[in-house]
C-alpha cells in the first residue's frame, strides 16, 4: 500500500526539478534538451496516475484516510494536513492524473521549440499538484490551498507568453475574478467555523454533524447559518467553474497555450466547483433555497453560454463557451441534488472536451497559429486523424446515442425533470440548450473540416498533420469520449459509476429525494435527447453546410448585437465592479489624499510662519543684541524688585 | 546576555564601522555582513531560547518622578520575532547595499547598524522610558540614511519623515512623563497600575497621546502622510527595513504597550478596528492608482498593516498568533519586494511603472524571484501570508461578518494591484534599456531566495512562529505574564481568580517587589478589574438606552 | 588703614560697566573681546573682595574660585581669539555688525 502523500508529491517534485532546470538553463543561449525535459514532465504525472490506479484497485469500502501533520494550530483554530481517498476523490484523481499525463505528453509536441519549454512543464506539474491536493484533501482549508493553487497556475499558464501584454491582462482577469469567488469560499469556511469550530472543516466531521442535526431534528436551527455558508461556497464555485456572474474570465483564458485550455480550462480546474458541491453535498441537501439558486444559475449559464457559442469565430472561444455551457448542466444537476450525475458529466466531459481542445490545438498547430474558423475549412482530407478525433468528440458532446455525452447529459436532464415542477421548466430550457449545443458544435465542425479551404494559398501548403506524440493522447481521449459513458449507462442497466459514488453522496441524495412526480419511462428521455441532438445537427447542416462564409476581416471577435450578448457580463462587471472601485480609488487618491496633504501643509505652514516671526525679533547686529539682552535683564530685575520680590 | 548583545552590540558595530577605512569598501562590507550574520544568528537564538529578561539596572532618575528609570530588557514571542525581522532585514540590506553605495558603504553600514540597535531596543525594552528612548532613536539614523542615500527628493523626504514621526510621538512623551509622576517606576506593570487608578477622562487623554505615536508610526489613516514619499525616496534596502521592521513598532506598541496599560472600552476598540480596516482599503485603493513602484509597495504595506491593526483590535482569542504571523509574513515579503524593486530601479534607472517592463526575458532569475515574491504578497495558501491573513480574518469574524467582508474585499484589491505591479515590471515588451552591469548579485539573489523560502516554510508549518507565543504563557517572566493578564482584563473577562492572583504574586516576587508593594498592586488590580466590568456595563446600558 | 570691602565692590562694578560698555559699543571684534575679558575680571575682583570679608579659614574658598575662573578665561580667550581670526580670514573684516550669518 502506498502512502496518499506520495500522489501529490510526485508532481511537486516534478515542478521543483523542472523549475530548477528552467532557471539554470535560462542564462544559456540554447534551452535544455527537450527530450529530457519532456520525459521528466510526463514521468511524474504518470507516476502519480499509477499510484492512484494502484490505490483504486484495492480501495476499502469506506475509503482511506491519512493525516500527515498539523498545519495551523492557534487558539480557536486547528487544522491538519490530511488526505481522504474515497469514491469521489478516486474518480476525480483518476481522470485528473490520467488526462494530466496525456496532455503533458501532447504538450511535448505542441510546445516544441518554445523558449519556455521547461518552465511550461514546471507550471503544469505545479498545477497537477494543486489539483490533486484539491480533490484529495480531507478538509476544506487544504482544499482551499489546492483551490487557490490551481487558480495561480491558471494565471501563470494563461500569461505564459507574457511578452504580449494582452495575455497578461487575460491572466490578471482570471486571477482577480477567481479571487472574488475565493473570498466567498474563505468566508464560507469562517461561517462554518462559527457553527462547529475548526474541526467542522473536516469533511467527515461535517457530514457527521449534518447527520446528527438531521437525526436530532435541529435542521431549522442551523439552516440560516448554513444557508449563508452555502451561498458563500457557491460564490466560490461560480468563480472557479465560470458560472454567472463570475464567468467572464474563461473565454479570455483561451490566451494560454491550447493544451492548457484543454487541461485546466476544460477538463479539470473548472470542474472543481462541481466537485466542491458534491463534496459538501450533505450540507447543500439541507438547503432548498440555495439549491434552487444553483439550478437557476446553472440553467441561465448553460443557455446563455450556448447562445454566445453560436456567435464566436475563434475556434477556442467556441469551445470555451461550450465548456461554460456544459458546466451549467453540471450545476443544474447539483442543484437538484443529483451529485452523482453531475460528477458523471464532469467525467465524460473531461474526455470529450479535452479531445476537442486537443483537436483544436492540432488544427491551430497545423495552420501555424491561425484560430479564426472563417479562415479554415476542408481540413478533413489534410488532417484526417485530427478530424476523426474531433468528430467523435463532437458526437459525444451533442449527445448522439451511444456516445459518452449521451449517457451523462441524458441522466442529468432526467434527474432534473424528476425533481419537481420547477424541474420540468428547467428541463425544457436544458433541452433547448442541447439543441443549440448541437448547432454551434456542428457549425464548428463544418467550418473547420468541411467545405473548401478559405485561408491564403501560401499557408495551405504548410498544413500538416500533427506529430505522433500529439496524436496518441488525442486518440486515447477520443476513445474515452466514445466509451466513458458506459460506466453508467442507465438505460441498459450499468450502474458502476453510481455505485462507487454512493458511499459519498448517497446520504445527501437520499435526504433530498423528491416525491415521485410522475413515472416516466427513461427511454422517453433518451429519445427526446436524441431528437434534440439530431435536430441541432440538422439545423447546423442546413445553415452552414452551403452558406458562403463572409471573408474574415479584422479580429475574430463578434460584432454588433452578438458582441452585446457575448460581453454582457463583462459590461456588468465593468459597471458593478471595476468602475466603482476606480472611482473610489480616484476619490482616495485625488480628493482625500490631497485634503490630508493640504491639512499637513497648513500645519507645517503655521509652524514655519510662527518660527519666522519669532526669528524676525532677532536684530541683525550682535552688539545691539547684547545691549537688548542687558536691558531685558535689568527690566526683569526691576519688575521683581518693584513687585516686592526678593533677589 | 543575548539581550544586551542584541541591543548594545549593534552600536558597537556601528562604532567599529566608523573606524574602518573609507577607501576599502570591499573589506568593510565583508566585515559588516559578517556582523550582520552574527546578529541574525543571535536573534534566531533568541527565538529558540524562549522568553528571557535581564536584570533591571537603575539608569537615571527623571526629576519630579517617583521611581528611577531602568535599563531593563525582556523578550517574549512577539518581541523576539520582531528582533529577528529587524536583524534579518538589516543583514539583507547590508548585502544589497553593496551594489548601490560603492563609495560610502561604510557610512551606510554605520546607519544600518545604529538603526538595528535602536529597533532591537524598541522591541526588547521592558521599561517605558527605555522603550520611548529607542522608539525615538530609530528615527534619527533612518532620516540620516534617507538624506544621505535617497533619491531626488531625499532632503524633503528625510525632513517629512523625521518631523512627522517625532511630532507624532511628542504627545506620548508628555503623557509618559505625566504617568511617571504618579507611577512607582517606569516598568509596564507599575504604569498599568498607575493608569488604572486615574479618572476615566484623564485615561482617555493619555490613551489618545499614546495612540497617536503608534498611529503615525504604523501608519494608520489619516496619519500616513510621511509614508509614501519616505519609502519612495529612501534607498531600497532602507525602505525594506522601514516597512519590514520599523513600521512594525507601531503595531507592536499597540499590542505590548496600549492593550495592557489602558482598559479600553468597546467603543474605542471597534473604532480602532474600523480605522485599521479603512486603512487597509485605503492603502489598497491608493496602490491601485500608484504609478511609482516603490509608492505602490508603500501603500501595499500600509494596507497590510492596517489589516494587522484591525486584527489586534478584534481582541479575539486568536489575535496574538494571527497578528504575529501576519507581521512576520508581511515583514519578509514586503522586505523582499522592496529589495527586488531596488534591483529593478538599479537596472532600469527609474521607478516609474510605465517605463519598466519586459524584465522576464531580459533577466529570468530576477523575474522569477520577483514573481515569486509577488505571489507571496498575494497570500496564496501555502505561504505565510495566507496563514496570517486567514487567521486575522478569523479574528475579525469574531467581531461580526461585516469586518471580515471588508477584509475580504481588501484581499481582492490586493490581488488587483499586485498583479498589475508584476505585469508592469516584468511582463510585456521591454520599455527601456537595462544596464547590463547592474544585474542581481549572486549573494543578493540567494538572500532574497532564502527569505521567500522562509515564507513557504512558515506557510506550511506556521507552528515555528506561533509556538514561540505558547512559551510566553508558561513563563515566569513578569512582563509577559502581565501582557497576558492585562489582555485578559481587557477582554472583559471576570475579575482575576485566586489562582491568577497567586501567580501574579509570585511573578512579582520574582521581579523583586517588596511585600507591601505587591499587596497594593494586587489590591489595585482586583479593584480595577471590577471597576472595568462596571464601566463596561455602563457603556452597554448607554448603548441600550440609545 | 583697612580697605573697606565696599570700595572693592565699587571698583569691580565700575570695571564691569566699562567692560560691558566696551563690549556693546565698540564695533571692532577685538575690542568686544577685550570688553568681555574686562567684565570677567571685574567679577573675579568682586569675588576676592567678598572673600576678604569672611574669616580667614572660609575666605580661602572665595580666593580659589577666581583662580579657576582665570584659567577658564585664558582658555576662553584662546578659543575666542582663534574664532575671531578665522572669521576675519573669511570676512576680511573685524566689524562685529557685519557678522549676521546666524540670524534665523
Amino acid at each position: 500500500m502506498i502512502s496518499l502523500g506520495l500522489i501529490p508529491l510526485f508532481p511537486l517534485l516534478g515542478c521543483i526539478i523542472l523549475g530548477a532546470i528552467a532557471i539554470i538553463s535560462s542564462g544559456s543561449k540554447k534551452g535544455p534538451a527537450e527530450g529530457f525535459v519532456g520525459t521528466l514532465a510526463v514521468l511524474f504525472p504518470a507516476l502519480s496516475f499509477a499510484g492512484v490506479a494502484l490505490l483504486s484497485l484495492n480501495m476499502p469500502e469506506g475509503g482511506i484516510r491519512e493525516t500527515l501533520c498539523n498545519w495551523i494550530d492557534i487558539p480557536m483554530f486547528r487544522v491538519d494536513i490530511g488526505f481522504l481517498f474515497d469514491g469521489l476523490s478516486r474518480i476525480m484523481l483518476l481522470f485528473v492524473t490520467g488526462i494530466g499525463s496525456l496532455i503533458a505528453l501532447y504538450s511535448i509536441g505542441y510546445m516544441h521549440g518554445d523558449r519556455g519549454f521547461a518552465r511550461y512543464f514546471a507550471y503544469i506539474n505545479l498545477f497537477l499538484f494543486s489539483m490533486i491536493v484539491l480533490v484529495l484533501s480531507d478538509n476544506l482549508l487544504l482544499t482551499f490551498l489546492g483551490w487557490e493553487g490551481v487558480g495561480l497556475c491558471s494565471y501563470l499558464l494563461i500569461g505564459f507568453w507574457n511578452k504580449d501584454i494582452k495575455n497578461c491582462h487575460a491572466a490578471n482577469k482570471a486571477f482577480i475574478v477567481n479571487r472574488v469567488g475565493d473570498i466567498g469560499f474563505l468566508l464560507g469556511m469562517l461561517c462554518l467555523v462559527t457553527i462547529g469550530g475548526s474541526a467542522i472543516l473536516n469533511y467527515d466531521v461535517l457530514s457527521n454533524f449534518i447527520s446528527m442535526v438531521i437525526s436530532g431534528n435541529h435542521v431549522e436551527l442551523v439552516i440560516p447559518v448554513l444557508s449563508v455558508a452555502g451561498i458563500l461556497f457557491f460564490i466560490g464555485c461560480t468563480g472557479k467553474s465560470a458560472q454567472i456572474p463570475l464567468l467572464t474570465w474563461l473565454p479570455d483564458a483561451m490566451a494560454g497555450p491550447t493544451p492548457v485550455s484543454a487541461l485546466i480550462h476544460a477538463a479539470t480546474m473548472v470542474t472543481s466547483g462541481v466537485y466542491l458541491l458534491a463534496r459538501l453535498g450533505s450540507m447543500f441537501a439541507l438547503l432548498p433555497v440555495v439549491l434552487d439558486i444553483i439550478v437557476v444559475i446553472g440553467m441561465l449559464t448553460a443557455f446563455w453560454a450556448a447562445v454566445a457559442g453560436l456567435f464566436q469565430n475563434d475556434i477556442k472561444k467556441v469551445l470555451a463557451y461550450s465548456t461554460i455551457s456544459q458546466l451549467g448542466y453540471m450545476f443544474m444537476a447539483s442543484g437538484v441534488c443529483a451529485f452523482d450525475a453531475s460528477i458523471f458529466h464532469v467525467f465524460t466531459h473531461a474526455f470529450f472536451k479535452a479531445a476537442l481542445f486537443l483537436g483544436a490545438g492540432a488544427v491551430i498547430h497545423a495552420l501555424s497559429g491561425e484560430q479564426d474558423m472563417r479562415k479554415m475549412g476542408g481540413l478533413l482530407k489534410k488532417t484526417p486523424v485530427t478530424a476523426c478525433v474531433m468528430i467523435f468528440a463532437f458526437l459525444a458532446i451533442v449527445g448522439f446515442p451511444g456516445f459518452s455525452g449521451f449517457w451523462s447529459k441524458d441522466l442529468i436532464l432526467e434527474k432534473i425533470f424528476m425533481s419537481g415542477t420547477m424541474g420540468q421548466a428547467v428541463y425544457v430550457v436544458g433541452l433547448i440548450t442541447a439543441v443549440i449545443t448541437a448547432v454551434y458544435m456542428g457549425r464548428l465542425i463544418i467550418l473547420t473540416f468541411f467545405g473548401s479551404y478559405r485561408g491564403s494559398k501560401e499557408s495551405e501548403e504548410h498544413i500538416h498533420e500533427a506529430p505522433a506524440v500529439m496524436l496518441i493522447p488525442m486518440v486515447i481521449l477520443a476513445f474515452g469520449a466514445v466509451f466513458a459513458g458506459y460506466l453508467w449507462a442507465d438505460s441498459i442497466g450499468i450502474k458502476f459509476f453510481a455505485e462507487t459514488l454512493a458511499p459519498v453522496v448517497g446520504a445527501a441524495q437520499a435526504y433530498n429525494t423528491p416525491a415521485v412526480v410522475a413515472h416516466v419511462n427513461p427511454v422517453v428521455f433518451a429519445a427526446l435527447g436524441t431528437v434534440a441532438a439530431l435536430l441541432g445537427m440538422f439545423i447546423a447542416y442546413k445553415i452552414y453546410a452551403n452558406a458562403r462564409i463572409p471573408a474574415a476581416k479584422g479580429s475574430s471577435a463578434p460584432e454588433g448585437g452578438k458582441a452585446t450578448w457575448t460581453f454582457l457580463f463583462d459590461s456588468i462587471h465593468k459597471y458593478v465592479g471595476i468602475i466603482p472601485v476606480n472611482v473610489l480609488a480616484w476619490i482616495c487618491d485625488v480628493v482625500v489624499d490631497k485634503i490630508l496633504a493640504a491639512a499637513q501643509w497648513t500645519i507645517g505652514a503655521i509652524a514655519t510662519i510662527l518660527g519666522d516671526g519669532a526669528a524676525s525679533f532677532q536684530v541683525r547686529k550682535v552688539r545691539l543684541q547684547i545691549a537688548l539682552s542687558i536691558l531685558g535683564l535689568v527690566a526683569l530685575l526691576a519688575i521683581v524688585i518693584l513687585t516686592g520680590g526678593t533677589l | 546576555m543575548l539581550l544586551h548583545l542584541l541591543v548594545l552590540a549593534p552600536f558597537v558595530a556601528a562604532i567599529l564601522m566608523v573606524m574602518t577605512s573609507k577607501e576599502d569598501s570591499k573589506s568593510s562590507s565583508r566585515l559588516a555582513i559578517l556582523m550582520g550574520i552574527g546578529f541574525t544568528a543571535m536573534s534566531v537564538a533568541l527565538i529558540a531560547g524562549g522568553s528571557v529578561s535581564t536584570e533591571a539596572i537603575e539608569w537615571f532618575q527623571i526629576p519630579g518622578c517617583k521611581g528611577p528609570v531602568y535599563y531593563y530588557l525582556t523578550s517574549h514571542g512577539l518581541a523576539s520575532w520582531m528582533v529577528f525581522l529587524s536583524s534579518g532585514l538589516s543583514l539583507v540590506a547590508l548585502i544589497s547595499a553593496r551594489a548601490i553605495t560603492c563609495r560610502s558603504y561604510r557610512n551606510f553600514a554605520i546607519g544600518i547598524f545604529s538603526l538595528m540597535g535602536a529597533m532591537n531596543g524598541t522591541f526588547l525594552a521592558a521599561d517605558a522610558v527605555l522603550f520611548f528612548f529607542f522608539f525615538e532613536a530609530m528615527v534619527i539614523p533612518a532620516a540620516v540614511l534617507i538624506a544621505g542615500f535617497g533619491g531626488k527628493d531625499r532632503m524633503k523626504a528625510a525632513m517629512t519623515f523625521a518631523i512627522y514621526t517625532l511630532v507624532g510621538s511628542a504627545p506620548m512623551m508628555v503623557a509618559l512623563w505625566y504617568i511617571l509622576t504618579i507611577a512607582d517606576n517606569s516598568t509596564l506593570i507599575s504604569i498599568a497600575v498607575a493608569v488604572q487608578g486615574l479618572p476615566e477622562a484623564t485615561q482617555n487623554v493619555l490613551l489618545v497621546c499614546f495612540m497617536l505615536a503608534f498611529l503615525v508610526k504604523t501608519p494608520i489613516f489619516p496619519f500616513h502622510g510621511w509614508q509614501a514619499i519616505t519609502y519612495a525616496e529612501a534607498p531600497a534596502p532602507l525602505s525594506a527595513i522601514l516597512t519590514g521592521a520599523m513600521s512594525k513598532a507601531g503595531v507592536f506598541g499597540f499590542i505590548v504597550w496600549i492593550l495592557p496599560i489602558f482598559p479600553l472600552s468597546m467603543n474605542a476598540v471597534s473604532c480602532m478596528m474600523w480605522l485599521g480596516l479603512f486603512t487597509a482599503v485605503y492603502g489598497a485603493l491608493m496602490a491601485l492608482r500608484a504609478t511609482d513602484g516603490k509608492k505602490l509597495l508603500a501603500f501595499s504595506s500600509m494596507g497590510h498593516l492596517g489589516l494587522a491593526v484591525a486584527g489586534v483590535f478584534s481582541l479575539s482569542e486568536a489575535m496574538l498568533p494571527a497578528v504575529l504571523v501576519l507581521l512576520v509574513a508581511h515583514g519578509i515579503s514586503a522586505g523582499a519586494q522592496f529589495y527586488l524593486m531596488g534591483i529593478a530601479e538599479r537596472m532600469a534607472g527609474t521607478r516609474e511603472l510605465d517605463k519598466l517592463g519586459g524584465l522576464s526575458s531580459k533577466n529570468p532569475v530576477f523575474s522569477t524571484l520577483f514573481g515569486f515574491a509577488g505571489v507571496m504578497a498575494l497570500a496564496v495558501p501555502g505561504t505565510a501570508g495566507f496563514v496570517g491573513e486567514f487567521s486575522v480574518l478569523l479574528a475579525l469574524w469574531d467581531m461580526g461578518p461585516l469586518p471580515a467582508l471588508v477584509a475580504g474585499f481588501t484581499l481582492i484589491l490586493s490581488a488587483a494591484y499586485m498583479l498589475r505591479f508584476i505585469q508592469k515590471v516584468i511582463f510585456g515588451k521591454q520599455a527601456c534599456e537595462y544596464e547590463e552591469g547592474r544585474r542581481t548579485m549572486p549573494l543578493e539573489g540567494v538572500s532574497i531566495a532564502v527569505m521567500l523560502l522562509l515564507l513557504l516554510v512558515f506557510g506550511f508549518h506556521p507552528a515555528y512562529v506561533t509556538d514561540s507565543l505558547n512559551e510566553t504563557e508558561v513563563t515566569e517572566d513578569p512582563a509577559a505574564a502581565q501582557v497576558l493578564n492585562s489582555a485578559a482584563l481587557n477582554n472583559g473577562e471576570a475579575p482575576m481568580t485566586a489562582e491568577e492572583i497567586h501567580q501574579l504574586d509570585s511573578t512579582l516576587a520574582a521581579a523583586g517587589f517588596k511585600d507591601d508593594e505587591r499587596a497594593s498592586i494586587i489590591a489595585q488590580m482586583k479593584g480595577d478589574a471590577s471597576a472595568d466590568a462596571k464601566s463596561e456595563k455602563s457603556v452597554k446600558e448607554a448603548s441600550d438606552a440609545k | 588703614m583697612e580697605l573697606q570691602a565696599i570700595y572693592v565692590q565699587i571698583l569691580a562694578l565700575v570695571i564691569f560697566a566699562i567692560g560691558l560698555m566696551v563690549a556693546v559699543s565698540r564695533r571692532n571684534v577685538f575690542f568686544v573681546l577685550m570688553g568681555v575679558e574686562l567684565a570677567l575680571n571685574a567679577v573675579n575682583l568682586s569675588f576676592v573682595g567678598f572673600a576678604k570679608t569672611l574669616p580667614a579659614e572660609a575666605s580661602i574658598v572665595g580666593q580659589v574660585v577666581p583662580l579657576f575662573s582665570i584659567a577658564v578665561a585664558a582658555a576662553e580667550a584662546c578659543v575666542g581669539l582663534a574664532m575671531v581670526i578665522l572669521i576675519f580670514r573669511n570676512r576680511e573684516s573685524v566689524d562685529a555688525d557685519t557678522y549676521s550669518n546666524m540670524k534665523g
